[in-house]
Order: structure tokens, then sequence, then C-alpha cells
């Protein structure tokens, strides 16, 4: 992580050279930000989104992506409704782009606060796919996932789980896996993700779904043990955790999902220019590092095929809430 | 052995010029955040996260956790001087730190606060060096229902805050605990009390309340009458600026008491520097021989909170650092600057970076001794400001406070807010209400009630999860206790009329 001066010196130079020589491929499409832009998340500081953005912010600006700075802006509340709300006040804002995460997706099917969806702004790239794992306290009696839904049932709406709010993944996750199953257990939602560990370490709730980087080290401690991974193949970090299939149940893995928004009604070509920066962006050193360390999945799609994903996903969702027995909306 | 031969290698490392300037740096800078109301460590670290992804990872460490208890010390300035609280755990400050100052004592005052944080802070690092990871594991033993009680706990002591009638300030307190259920519900996100607010939708942010009902009451109050010059009284001569020997001696309890307490209490992710500084001003009053002076201007009402507020630093650490689990939104952006350096916060993160840690540890021995080596020369200075005619102070205050409120969030609607609670403020003190039950109320209500709805999902449904629990059935108890105290005062005045009247016979 050390970055002597010389080479921050250097990468600046060659920038600023790099910069001229694709000067004219830019001023091609026609736009290029020429103030700081806005990027706005939905959680306070410290959260996912908000740390997601602020790495991308410092990584555009060691690669030397934009010709402008990044400025992270917080617009926590409603589970990303006033941040949305505030995307689509920017209408033809070109100064402002926006991170949105699988809650602005969700949030509008089950709450009548929530108006804007991601079809009233426009829809840009995805960036990231999250998996995610299913872990428990490293002394609990359960050896696999298998062992924890047969104590489920033996016992029904004793055992618990601690999460986000229900619209959030881990809950989802958890709706599957009782309908495929029949058992029961207890959800309790915990506003902060340090809040949830520490519930499940302390022993207060017996299983959580948990990010994988998160749970890396809580392992490497002794203190949590993986019973299943939420995803379609094993990651590449944990090589002897069955994925959800493998473990024996056939649930559809719901992926937290991450990407940028811009304002309604922006020029087309503005699209494109960003459709171009995170493009770029995703293919640079820093970024794999970053995935690595995170171990996200590189989930990068264009506009359109956003666009697409997203009626998927809604329509997914919209049934697996109704299943669950979550009032919808909408 | 071990921690001594750890501490030398921190000091090694904080020594180092270099470092020694990165803590300069984030102390002095977290002090102007702290005196700059509305200016949170948690924002301003996370405005300078991009610029040390380029600094060596000990250097920028230093620097942020400057900053974080830099604005502990810097909190209490504005409290004191103009009621305005900086931060969230100044309100408390404010009760008789500002009183302080309307009689004259603004620097002492100023000056016990500075005091209190620099031996507070450094016993919260001791703590952390010492008994970090037994204590750590200790608080995982907290979890919804003890967090329920801690908090009735703290709720409880609105019998110590409430000023002639403890009627008026429960009612004052029961309002603030419905300010706090405006917003998003976390457990079925509905949204309560919006009235189609889009702005109400994440809540009333706590300062905008604590500002308005504080600053602004208190000014609209003070305009009322007609004055000409100076308000305040502002002795000359350095002697008078700062505590004296018998400020100090007053405040020896106060400083031991929040110093522990604040610890104890940030060691608890759930918490929260805010309930530390209320409990060790309630404890500070429950054990003073003068109780009935608190609230008009007493030092020791000064040393515990601002005590509390920053041994709670140390203690938010220990979570973080041994778990890798944060406690408030300063430590969760301090978390992800050590991922986003390429650490992995864990329980093994200490283990594994002995020279970040201890050198962490020893920086903060080093940044606790420059904080109180540069606040203690300001107090004189700052104490300067209350000389200001009352057509100075007034605007200075509103225009502080406006600042203050828009620069959280950047809505004109919350500086509507802050009219609304300025004009609230002033009602409650023309009808002598007092606010800090009402801020207290709205402080815990929210994290109370989810406590209490988590309690209950636990237990699927029975109130015996707060009694069975060993913990919480001690805290609890406790907070029975505090509420039953005034009680006992009134039969134990009842008992001593009637010995008078019988004459003094039994």
């Amino acid at each position: 992580m050390k970055q002597p001066v010389k080479k921050v010196l250097f990468a600046t130079v060659f920038a600023v050279v790099g910069l001229g020589l694709c000067a004219p491929s830019v001023l091609a499409q026609g736009y290029k930000p020429t103030r700081p832009v806005e990027l706005v998340v939905h959680t306070g500081p410290g959260g996912g989104s908000d740390v997601l953005a602020r790495a991308i912010a410092a990584m555009m600006e060691k690669e030397n992506l934009l010709p402008v700075r990044l400025q992270v802006l917080n617009k926590p509340g409603g589970g990303g409704a006033v941040a949305a709300a505030y995307m689509a006040e920017k209408k033809g804002d070109q100064n402002t782009i926006g991170l949105f995460t699988g809650v602005w997706l969700t949030n509008p099917l089950t709450s009548d606060k929530a108006k804007v969806t991601l079809k009233d702004l426009t829809p840009v790239a995805r960036l990231v796919l999250e998996p995610a794992l299913i872990a428990v306290k490293a002394d609990a009696p359960y050896k696999s996932l298998g062992d924890f839904i047969a104590a489920a049932k033996q016992k029904p709406g004793e055992l618990k789980q601690s999460g986000g709010s229900i619209t959030s993944r881990d809950n989802v996750v958890r709706q599957l896996l009782q309908q495929e199953t029949g058992a029961r257990w207890t959800f309790i939602s915990f506003p902060g993700g340090g809040e949830r560990i520490a519930a499940l370490l302390g022993g207060h709730v017996n299983l959580m779904v948990i990010e994988p980087a998160e749970a890396g080290e809580h392992i490497r401690g002794g203190n949590m043990r993986v019973l299943a991974q939420v995803s379609d193949t094993r990651l590449p970090g944990f090589p002897n955790v069955p994925t959800l299939k493998e473990a024996g149940f056939d649930v559809p893995v719901v992926p937290q999902v991450r990407g940028v928004v811009a304002p309604p009604d922006i020029p087309r070509q503005n699209v494109a220019y960003w459709e171009d920066v995170f493009g770029k962006l995703t293919k640079t050193q820093s970024w794999r590092k970053f995935l690595a360390d995170n171990q996200f999945e590189d989930g990068y799609q264009n506009a359109a095929q956003l666009s697409k994903f997203y009626e998927e996903f809604t329509n997914k969702m919209r049934d697996i809430l109704k299943d669950a027995g979550i009032k919808t909306v909408g | 052995m071990d921690v001594l031969s750890g501490l030398m290698q921190g000091f090694a490392v904080a020594l180092q010029p270099v470092n020694l300037l990165w803590c300069f740096l984030g102390v002095i800078l977290g002090t102007v955040v702290g005196i700059m109301p509305g200016l949170a460590p948690s924002g301003t670290i996370a405005m300078l996260l991009p610029l040390t992804f380029a600094m060596n990872p000990a250097a920028a460490m230093i620097m942020l956790a400057g900053i974080y208890y830099g604005a502990k010390y810097g909190g209490s300035t504005t409290a004191i001087l103009l009621n305005v609280p900086g931060e969230s755990a100044s309100v408390v400050t404010c009760l008789d730190g500002h009183q302080m100052a309307r009689n004259g004592r603004a620097g002492p005052a100023l000056g016990i606060a500075a005091i209190a944080s620099f031996i507070a802070g450094t016993v919260g690092v001791l703590g952390l060096m010492l008994v970090a990871p037994p204590l750590a594991r200790m608080a995982l033993a907290f979890s919804s229902p003890e967090y329920f009680a801690l908090m009735s706990l703290g709720l409880a002591m609105v019998v110590l805050l409430a000023g002639r009638s403890l009627v008026k300030a429960l009612l004052a307190m029961l309002v603030g605990l419905w300010l706090s259920g405006i917003g998003t519900d976390l457990f079925s996100t509905t949204s309560r009390f919006v009235f189609g607010q889009l702005e109400l939708l994440s809540g009333i942010d706590f300062v905008v309340v604590a500002i308005g009902v504080f600053a602004i009451g208190e000014v609209l109050a003070c305009m009322e009458v007609r004055g000409q010059g100076q308000l305040l009284p502002v002795p000359r001569g350095l002697r008078n600026l700062l505590p004296t020997r018998r400020d100090l001696k007053d405040s020896r309890f106060a400083f031991a008491n929040g110093s522990v307490i604040g610890f104890l209490i940030g060691v608890l992710p759930g918490a929260g520097s805010t309930i530390a500084s209320f409990i060790s001003y309630g404890v500070e009053k429950a054990v003073s021989r003068r109780r009935e002076e608190f609230g008009r201007g007493v030092v020791e009402g000064v040393a515990a909170p601002e005590a509390a507020n920053n041994s709670e630093t140390g203690g938010a650490l220990v979570p973080l650092l041994t778990l890798g689990i944060p406690g408030s939104t300063t430590t969760a952006i301090l978390l992800a600057a050590l991922v986003l350096w390429g650490f992995k916060p864990g329980p093994l993160f200490i283990s594994d970076n002995p020279a970040l840690f201890w050198g962490l540890v020893a920086s903060m021995y080093i940044g606790n001794v420059m904080l109180l080596v540069l606040n203690l020369p300001l107090v004189p200075l700052f104490a300067q400001v209350l000389r200001a005619p009352g057509y100075v102070l007034y605007p200075l205050v509103f225009g502080v406070s406006m600042v203050g409120v828009y620069s959280v969030s950047g809505s004109l609607f919350d500086l509507g807010l802050l009219a609304a609670f300025g004009l609230l403020g002033y009602l409650m003190r023309k009808l002598d209400y007092p606010a800090a039950p009402l801020i207290l109320g709205l402080v815990l209500g929210g994290g109370m009630e989810r406590a209490l709805r988590q309690s209950l999902m636990m237990s699927d449904g029975s109130l015996s999860i707060l009694a069975t629990r060993p913990i919480s059935a001690v805290m609890l108890s406790l907070a029975l206790l505090i509420l039953l105290i005034p009680l006992f005062n009134k039969v134990n005045s009842w008992r001593l009329r009637a010995l008078e009247q019988n004459g003094g016979v039994p």
C-alpha cells in the first residue's frame, strides 16, 4: 500500500500525457464532466455502499479515469428511498450519479413511500455481485446446513438468525430455505453489521448470512464456522464449503448487486461516457485487487444489460417476497 | 512484560518525526471539527479516506484516530460558551458548563473540560492497552435485553435531570421518546409520523433538536431582556480564567467516575458516547453532597460527562481492533479504512499487526498530551468571546447553529425544523420544562425500542427474558431504584416534618 511520492508523480505525469493522447476520443463522445461529480449513496459514512463509493473515488483518482473528482454524498434513510428520490429530483443534472444496491430494487416493492424505481432513473452499469456465506458460531452443534435445518424443524421458531431489514438479502435467503424445507426459525433485525456479528459470537442468535470478507477473519480466529455459500459456484477463498445446491437445497441464489445509476433525462452520450469510464475501471489492476480483497464477483453489465437484469430481478423478488408473506405494493 | 515490550515498540513507531507530525495534524483537525457544531469526525474521516491511500497505514491510522479523539476535546467549547452542543455527547456538558459561563466561570469550565478530557483519554488508552481482548469477549455477553436494560438505566437518570417538577421532566422525556419514533421502522420498513415528508424518512437528527432546544431557545429567552453592552461577566486576569485548586479537588471523583464509565460503555458496540456522558453525569449527581447545585454550574457536572465522552474513544476501539466489530459510525469508517489499506480486521488483527496496534496506542498517549498543551492556552482566548455584547453574541449563536445544522444534512428542511425546535425550547423555558430529559428521550428512544423488540423476538414474546438474564436484571433493578429515590426523599421529608411537629421526640 506504500506509495512513494516519486511513483505518484510519475503516475500523474503519465496520466496527464495519457489524457492528452486520448482526449480526442473523449471529445468525440461529446460529454466530459467539467466540475466535481457527486456520487450519491444511500448509507451513512461507513456503510457498505459508502465504503464502495469511496473506494471507487480513490481508484478513479489513482487510475486517472476521470478529469474531475468524485465526491461521495450520503443521503441515508428509508432503506434507499431518500437517495433514490434525491436522484429523481436531479433530473437532467450532468454532474450527479448514484450507487444503487439490491434494496433500491426491493424497497419499492414493499414500501409505498419508496416511489422511485431504477426504471425512473437512468441505468448506467452493474458493477459487483456479492456472494454470501451462511455461518454459525464455532462451538455450535451444527456441522452442516442440514443439521441446522433439522434442529429448526424440531424446535420451530426457537432458533434465531441475525440480519438486516426484512427486505434484505439475509431474510430473503431465510424465506427461501424455509419454504424449501418447511423448517421455521426467527429473524431478528439489527441495523449495524457489527451488531449482527456480535449477536452471533455472543451466542444470542444461531445463524447469520455474512459477507465472505467479514467472515474470513472470524473463521481464521476460530470464532465461526461456515455451513454453506450463497453462490452458484464455490468461492476461491472457500473451496471446501458447499454451495446451497451442493448442500442439498435447491433454492435460487439471490445476489447482492451493486451498480451505477444516473438521474432521469440525461443525454444518451452521457450514459455512454459513464459506461465507458466504469467499464475501464473494472478492467484495472486496482479494481481486480479490490474485488479479490473483498471476495466480490465481477458483475459488470452495461446499461442495456442492466435494464434487462432489473426487470428479471424485480419480478423474481416480487414473487419471493409475496410467497414469504411480505406485503408488496406496485 | 508483553505489554511493556509492545509499548516500547509502539513508541518507536509513534515517535518517528513523520508520525508525530501526522498525529499533530490529526489532533488539530479533530479539535477544529469538534469546535464546529455539525461537523462530525465520521464525515471528516470519510472525506480524508481517499487521501490516505498514498500514506503509510500506520501514519494514516494515527492521523485518523487523532481526528476521532481530538474532536471529543473540541466538542465542549461551544457547549460551554454558547450553549450550542458541538456534538451529541456535549449536550450534557451544556447543563452545567454553560451555567458556569453565565456565572463568569467560562474559563474554569473550559479548563476543567480539557483536563478531564486528558485524564479520561489517557485512562481510555490504558484500558485499550491492558484489558482489550478479555473485555471484548465480555462485551459479547451483552445483547438486546442487556442494551434495553442499560438504556432504561439511562432513561431513569431523568429523575436526576429534573428541575423542580418531576412530572414536567417526565413529560419532556415522553416527547423526546415520541420524536425518536419518527422515521422508517427498521423491522417492518414502514414509516411512522412522517406526514408525507420524504425528509422525515430518516428520522429527525438529534443535532437539530439539541441545538434548537438548547441554543436557539436560550437566545430567544435572553433576547427578552433588553440589555446594553456585555452580557456575561468575564473576569480579568489569567488566574481567574483557569480552574482553581478547589475546582480540581471537587472534580477528583468525577474524573475517575467518568473515565471508568465512559470506557466500559464504549466497549459495548451498541451504546455510544452520549449515553456514557448522561450516565456518568447522573452517577456524579447521585453521589454528590451538593446535589441540589447541579444544573446551576458546578464544576464536576462538566468534568464527569467530558471524561466519559473521552474515555469512550479508547473503549470503542476495543471491539473494533480485537474483533473487527464497529460500534459507531466513526469506528465503522475506521474499519473500512483498515480494509481498504489491505488489512483484515478481526480476532487476529492485533497479533498479525503488532506494530500498527502498538503504534496507535503509543500515538494516543502522545496525542492526548498534545491536545492538553494545545487546548489549555486556548481557554483564556475562547473565554474572551463572551465579552461580546448581545447584538454580536446572539447573531453569532444563530449563525453558528444554522451553519452547524445545515452542514449535517445539507437540507433546508432541517433549518425549518431547527426554527421549530428553537421555539419549542423557548416555550419550555418559559413554562419551566427542563430540556435535558427531552434530549435524553430522543437519544435513547430509538435504541431502546429496537432492543426491546429484538429481545421479545428472541424470547418469542415473553417479557421474562429481561428479568431472567442476570446483567439485565441487575441494571433494571438499579433503574427502578433510581426512579424510587424521589419517593424516599418525599417520605423522609414527611417524617422530618412530623418529627418537628412532635417537638423532636421520635
